[in-house]
């Protein structure tokens, strides 16, 4: 995400003070977010204003006040469509096509040239592993292959921003770990990509920029670590395990940012109490390489996607 | 989150009897009444289908009254002197003096509602267990995929008795109090036993028909044109054929209401004659017809339900 | 104790295709993680668990249920009450609340219909479906949805539980309180529960054993330590400040990184006479922070992948 935008370019995608509300329910409630190229998670709870998120991104629906522009234009202009690539989370597919077909019908709503329609669709389904296997009928498609259809289709305008909702679900672990590399490479090429997700674990493989969404509104943004630092309520937990404690805790208070430590049930191990995570680990590095101290491991307990959504969630009772 | 009652509120372990898989169906049989009650829409037709009831009820009441007490009686109808048991004449069409047309018509035109609610509820009932794939629900259960259709039968049969038979059954049972009852249980009995086999018809060809094309549509709106596709259109299609181009009677068959009509009126032993039915093919001829679509219709579940696929 | 699974050479063949080939594996009772690619024969496993289909050739048991060779119907019936199945579809019966639900699932369990109708009750209760089971199914949320399927594969009180991707569509907070309950109903609960999912995080945190079927074949079969081998040479290493110049850095004194990685971490492999000062010492000479040093064991990612991958060669 820290790839320079060169001034002339407005940003990929831009929603400015955004809100959303459906007769009287409010689903997104002053959102600002900006997103250049790269990996972007979009995380949260069921009911969060995730999907409205999604929809106004693509330009599928329009906010209810403030505006949505990617590369500076209106989502819902029809233009932006050609820098739009948006895989929907439920599939909506006519069962009898194959997957093929149905990629191909795709290509001719693109508008593409007859003769390029079947280079197009053939290149998409080479990029997300589906050549061999596209000509049996969507009805008889594992869900797996039903996100990759989708995927497909979604890539083959050659789109700068794609929006992905949920495209890891139903795929099995090594079907996935293709995908990851998938996404990397679209990210790679310099595209923009905003991905939603509630497997974390997997997230986390993929990026450390996310958005967290909590009750229509943007939580946090930014990479995990960034966003762990900001939770200045909650001290960061770290566990050291090392053959002699004792020798390490000597010397621990004297590092900035500590607050506290306790020795694990292990006798092999120190649970340390810490603020300013800049500061204590750099500190921290400093003392052990200063008194020669052999960490067998360094874990922080709580820098997870997962337990940072618990820390940002947690008061809004949604555990 | 933890509250003091939780360690009272934990898991419990459960033993007793298990019953055999036939009150399996009994219970999708009862799920599947209450789904159909449950919907408010479906309340105006149930309205409807009570005043063809009462229609019949009151009409025939009405009937024998005038024969009785007042046929000689003339009312003003705009200053014209008209005689009662002239006014009652439309009813003649309705034959609503006990005999086995009364009930023969009453069911015809109960059916009517009947096949509209099923039309409706075809999804509610079945489309929706393979287009939500509520499936795997029933069939992961100690079933056969038998029970299951055998349970979804039972709810549209129940459904379909409580719109036909017994209301019918309720007119029987008044035709006799109105008209010497002794004689007339007696000498009508067969009739009683026409209004079962009827119903009892009915049941078995429309629950199988609406399964079948439930699971063949899945949704409501091509559902509720499959069936007026069937029921109406089949209609015009045989009168068109018979009456206009002359065709022989035998492409009345093509109506399945009207075959249905013809084999309950086989079992009422209705005098054919009588009504004016016009041209018709016989009763038995209506029943292959009949029979061929309830077993095209089994071995169509039959190839279905075996397909589905419980975990993917 | 009796094992959960007895397997001895379970085949089961659709004409030419051959979906299982000799499965042999007992496993104990406990929690169970059934791992496999999409086509490996998992669901052709769970089907013959289930009853619902036979297997070609070859035996086995379910508890003390004989699974395939001389049975009739009744055994059938036997597998599937002793197993309460959680669907991944959405399973729910629209238009009925979620205690008809429940209560219709026990019912078709063969439980008398006021025993169902009080059992629906106890075990609503025991998921959190406090006052929603009296709305209607379809309104429900994921998580809500979920915990109904769950309710009603356990109404009748089954010693197995069969779940297929419990977890699919929850979010993170939901996720948290299925694996919860599943882990509460096997440990605390004494039931024994095959977790079927492509979520191998989900079985890292609940299951004790795995097996893991690729092609129709058995790739692996044991508890989750056993099979994950402790490694002493391999860490997972967490910078805070430029990942790249770090990666340089290790490079340049020979220190070998292996793939995939997730885009915080970097993994590398300690040569011997190197401990974890040596990667501090690097890390503070180009100016970086270490923030996790994290003893890098096979994963069951790593594993599934290896089990996966030796059949296809």
């Amino acid at each position: 995400m820290s790839t320079a935008v060169p001034p002339s370019t407005a940003p990929l995608l831009l929603l400015e003070q955004v809100s959303k509300w459906y007769g009287p329910v409010l689903s997104l409630n002053q959102v600002t977010l900006e997103l250049n190229a790269g990996i972007t998670g979009l995380v949260g709870p069921n009911g969060s204003g995730k999907s409205t998120l999604i929809k106004l991104a693509t330009g599928l629906i329009a906010p209810s006040l403030g505006r949505v522009t990617v590369r500076g234009r209106d989502a819902s202009d029809w233009r932006t469509r050609h820098s739009i690539g948006y895989c929907p989370d439920h599939d909506a597919f006519y069962e009898d096509m194959s997957g093929r077909e149905f990629v191909r019908a795709m290509a001719k709503l693109n508008g593409f040239a007859p003769r390029d329609v079947t280079d197009r669709s053939e290149a998409v389904l080479d990029r997300v592993g589906m050549v061999e296997r596209a000509d049996r009928k969507l009805r008889g498609y594992s869900k797996g292959m039903r996100q990759r259809i989708k995927l497909a289709q979604a890539l083959l305008h050659d789109p700068e921003l794609l929006i992905l909702d949920e495209p890891l679900s139903g795929i099995d672990p090594l079907g996935r770990q293709e995908m990851l590399e998938l996404f990397h490479e679209l990210a790679g090429q310099g595209k923009c990509l905003l991905i939603s997700s509630h497997e974390l674990e997997e997230l986390e493989k993929l990026t450390s920029h996310v958005a967290i969404l909590s009750r229509g509104r943007i939580a946090a943004v930014g990479t995990l670590q960034q966003i762990r630092g900001l939770l200045d309520d909650y001290p960061m937990t770290v566990r050291v395990a090392l053959d002699d404690p004792k020798e390490l805790a000597k010397h621990l208070l004297g590092i900035d940012g500590v607050i506290g430590f306790d020795f694990d049930d292990t006798g092999r191990g120190l649970i340390i109490r810490a603020r300013s995570p800049e500061r204590f680990f750099a500190g921290f590095q400093t003392l052990i390489l200063d008194k020669g101290i052999e960490v067998r491991e360094m874990e922080p307990l709580d820098d997870s996607a997962h337990a940072i959504l618990g820390y940002l969630l947690g008061g809004s009772g949604k555990t | 989150m933890t509250n003091p009652t939780d360690p009272l509120l934990r898991y419990r372990p459960w033993k007793g009897e298990l019953n055999p898989p036939v009150y399996a169906s009994l219970a999708m049989a009862r799920s599947s009444l209450r789904l159909l009650f449950r919907r408010k829409v479906f309340w105006a037709l149930y309205a409807l289908a009570l005043m063809i009831f009462f229609f019949f009820f009151y009409a025939q009441y009405l009937v024998v009254w005038i024969q009785q007490q007042a046929a000689s009686q003339t009312v003003s109808v705009g200053a014209v002197p008209v005689r009662l048991s002239e006014l009652t004449k439309f009813l003649d069409k309705l034959n609503l003096n006990g005999s086995p047309h009364t009930f023969g018509n009453f069911i015809w035109f109960e059916g009517h509602i009947v096949m509209i609610v099923l039309a409706f509820a075809g999804a509610v009932l079945v489309g929706n267990d393979f287009h939500h794939g509520s499936l795997p629900f029933y069939l992961s259960k100690p079933i056969g995929r038998r029970h299951y259709v055998l349970g979804k039968l039972l709810g549209i049969g129940a459904f379909i008795n409580l719109m036909t038979t017994i209301p019918a059954l309720a007119l029987f049972l008044q035709a006799g109090l109105l008209y010497e009852w002794k004689s007339y249980y007696v000498d009508n009995f067969p009739v009683l036993l026409g209004i079962l086999a009827y119903g009892l018809l009915l049941t078995v060809v429309l629950s199988l028909l609406m399964v079948a094309t439930s699971v063949w549509v899945r949704r409501t709106v091509p559902l509720i044109m499959i069936w007026s596709g069937v029921f109406i259109l089949g209609r015009t299609v045989a009168n068109f054929l018979v009456e206009v181009q002359n065709f022989s009677p035998l492409w009345r068959l093509v109506d399945l209401w009207n075959d249905l009509y013809l084999i309950g009126l086989w079992f009422l032993q209705a005098d054919f004659g009588s009504n004016n039915l016009g041209s018709n093919p016989e009763p038995w001829q209506a029943a292959i017809v009949v029979t061929v679509l309830c077993l095209a219709c089994l071995l169509y579940l039959r190839k279905r339900i075996q397909a589905v696929e419980i975990v993917s | 104790m009796t094992p959960l699974l007895d397997l001895d050479n379970l085949s089961r063949t659709f004409g030419a295709h051959r979906a299982l080939k000799g499965l042999t594996l007992r496993v104990p009772q406990g929690l169970v993680g059934l791992l496999g690619p999409n086509g490996a024969g998992k669901s052709t496993l769970l089907k013959i668990l289930m009853g619902l289909i036979e297997p070609t050739s070859g035996t086995g048991r379910l508890l003390d249920v004989p699974l395939g060779g001389d049975r009739d119907t009744r055994d059938n019936w036997r597998l599937r009450r002793l197993i309460g199945f959680m669907p991944e579809a959405d399973a729910l019966v629209p238009g009925l609340k979620g205690i008809e639900y429940v209560a219709l699932a026990g019912e078709l369990y063969g439980m008398p219909r006021k025993q169902a109708l009080r059992r629906a009750h106890e075990v609503l209760t025991y998921l959190d479906l406090d006052e929603a089971r009296y709305r209607a199914v379809e309104t429900y949320s994921a998580g809500m949805k979920q915990r109904a399927k769950l309710a009603q594969a356990l109404v009748h009180d089954p010693a197995v539980l069969l779940l297929d991707e419990p977890t699919s569509g929850l979010d993170p907070s939901g996720r948290d309180k299925m694996l919860n309950l599943i882990r509460e109903l096997g440990s605390l609960h004494g039931k024994s529960i095959i977790v079927s999912t492509h979520l191998l995080a989900d079985v890292q945190a609940v299951c004790e054993r795995v097996v893991i079927i690729a092609g129709g074949e058995l790739r692996g079969v044991g508890t989750v330590d056993e099979l994950c081998a402790r490694r002493d040479d391999r860490f997972r290493v967490r910078v805070g400040g430029d990942k790249s110049h770090f990666e340089d850095a290790l490079k340049a004194v020979g220190i070998e990184m292996i793939l995939p990685t997730a885009a915080t971490e970097l993994r590398v492999v300690l040569p011997p006479g190197r401990t974890t000062l040596d990667l501090f010492r690097i890390a503070a000479g180009c100016g970086a922070s270490i923030r996790a040093v994290l003893r890098d064991d096979v994963t069951l990612d790593e594993l599934f992948r290896t089990a996966t991958a030796t059949g296809a060669a």
